[in-house]
């Protein structure tokens, strides 16, 4: 009797150790999923808009360079790790967008960039209110028109980045995220619409670099291959020669042609964004890189971020929605600048045209 | 009074939690229950994208999931092949999109989803 007694009291000691041992790993747990361990970068110092790029840290300067999706569950970790932008997803009414966007923003020193995909027939404001559809635009006028009430409604929101014009030529699966027409048409119906949209303070781009995008894929495989020629590269140089396309994103078809990705997708190409590159001083963004067809190319995460950021894009879309990943994709890249994988001028350059384009002089 | 069989099961199970969260929080990812619908359900995954009351299959399941992502719900709502709908809005004129179990069990996994 008194040996099971003993054994017994011996039981109860055991299952309050483990009980504070599963509770106290639960909290941990939690606090890591929430991206409350990520420590919190100082504030940088930003006096008459100007920011002095040796004022910064490397990990703020790649943080400025990665867009993420602005869920108010991942408040506290987006704003201590300073990143550049947050992109929003559907919502039901203004007043939910506008708190979101005011609560991010608020005592940002740099603040973000707030991205929406309202493009084409695509629109995150489904419940607030209907825009025409791109396939529906016939002239220049309406094009600019387009352009100035969707770039109004967004600034009136707090956006400040669209994910618009999409410039493929042939759209075979929505049938209206493209502007109708041939090349020049389309390139003209973009430039006007553009217009239009910048003139509200809102930045637009031209999507997606090189082109053939919206095709029907072949369902065996990962990646869409395509050939690309004069006329689907058109419209890019078009937009560019005109100068008023702020941003361009990369997609990931790896493409041959008159523009070659040496097969890879484009966004690691760094062949590819060179040559964008050219004649060109904006944004060049990448297409969300959580697409499988990207990451099959590489055994780990970590390489791809790797490859995304050695190619050269400016601003990474890394929709993941875990905050201690994303913090460890920046600590990815920071190490590889520390190694002299990536350039710190590359870094440099890249923080620069983001922050020209928040409106700041960068000294 | 608790018999000493049942305590020692409540400990035995405590050891595996603790060995669980201990696990989690080292970063091993642990196989959901989703990616184990998704590889017992032998279907093949299918997307549409619906516009206008047209539903056009989409094969590159990834952009569909970001696409499905973007919405504001997705909830059950059989027709032929699917068995989800994902909407950001009403009416014909805004964008649907409408995915099968399978689909929906593989945009599950997504990081972003």
């Amino acid at each position: 009797m008194k040996k099971k007694e003993v054994s017994s009291g011996k039981q109860k000691k055991v299952f309050y150790v483990l009980l504070a041992i599963v509770i106290f790993l639960s909290v941990l747990n939690v606090v890591k999923a929430r991206g409350l361990l990520i420590p919190a970068q100082h504030p940088v110092d930003v006096k008459n808009k100007v920011v002095h790029l040796d004022q910064m840290t490397l990990e703020q300067k790649i943080g400025q360079m990665v867009i993420v999706v602005g869920d108010k569950e991942n408040y506290w970790p987006w704003k201590n790790m300073q990143l550049g932008g947050i992109h929003l997803f559907s919502r039901q009414n203004e007043n939910i967008f506008t708190n979101t966007i005011t609560d991010f923003q608020y005592q940002m020193p740099i603040p973000f960039f707030v991205t929406a995909d309202l493009e084409g027939c695509i629109s995150p404001f489904g419940f607030i209110r209907q825009f025409t559809s791109a396939s529906e635009i016939n002239t220049t006028d309406e094009a600019f028109a387009k352009g100035v009430d969707e770039g109004a409604f967004l600034h009136r929101l707090g956006f400040n980045l669209d994910f618009a014009p999409v410039v493929d030529l042939k759209d075979d699966i929505w049938k209206c995220r493209s502007f109708p027409g041939d090349e020049e048409k389309i390139s003209e119906l973009a430039q006007a619409y553009l217009s239009g949209l910048q003139t509200q303070g809102v930045l637009g781009t031209a999507k997606h670099y090189p082109g053939k995008t919206l095709i029907v894929k072949d369902p065996h495989k990962y990646v869409v291959s395509a050939e690309i020629g004069r006329k689907d590269i058109f419209p890019y140089r078009y937009l560019k020669e005109k100068g008023e396309v702020k941003a361009i994103m990369v997609s990931h078809v790896i493409t041959s042609g008159e523009i070659s990705s040496e097969r890879v997708p484009s966004v690691v190409s760094k062949k590819l964004i060179d040559e964008l590159r050219q004649n060109f001083s904006g944004l060049i963004i990448t297409d969300e890189i959580h697409m499988l067809g990207l990451q099959k190319f590489y055994g780990s995460l970590d390489e791809m971020y790797l490859a995304v950021f050695k190619a050269g894009s400016d601003v990474v879309l890394d929709f993941d929605k875990d905050p201690t990943e994303i913090y460890h994709m920046i600590q990815v890249i920071k190490a590889a600048v520390e190694r002299g994988e990536i350039s710190q001028d590359q870094i440099d350059a890249s923080v620069t045209r983001i922050l020209k384009a928040k409106g700041f002089t960068v000294a | 009074m608790v018999s000493e069989k049942i305590w020692f099961i409540i400990n035995v199970s405590l050891g595996l939690l603790t060995v669980l969260l201990a696990l989690t929080l080292a970063g091993l990812q642990l196989p959901t229950l989703g990616q184990a619908q998704y590889y017992f359900d032998k279907e093949e995954p299918l997307c549409g994208v619906d516009w206008k009351g047209e539903i056009t299959p989409m094969q590159d399941l990834d952009r569909c999931c970001l696409q499905a992502r973007e919405q504001l719900e997705c909830h059950r709502e059989t027709d032929n092949d699917f068995d989800w709908l994902c909407q950001g809005g009403t009416g014909s004129a805004v964008v649907k999109y409408r995915l099968n179990n399978k689909a929906y069990n593989y945009c599950g996994q997504q990081p972003y989803w």
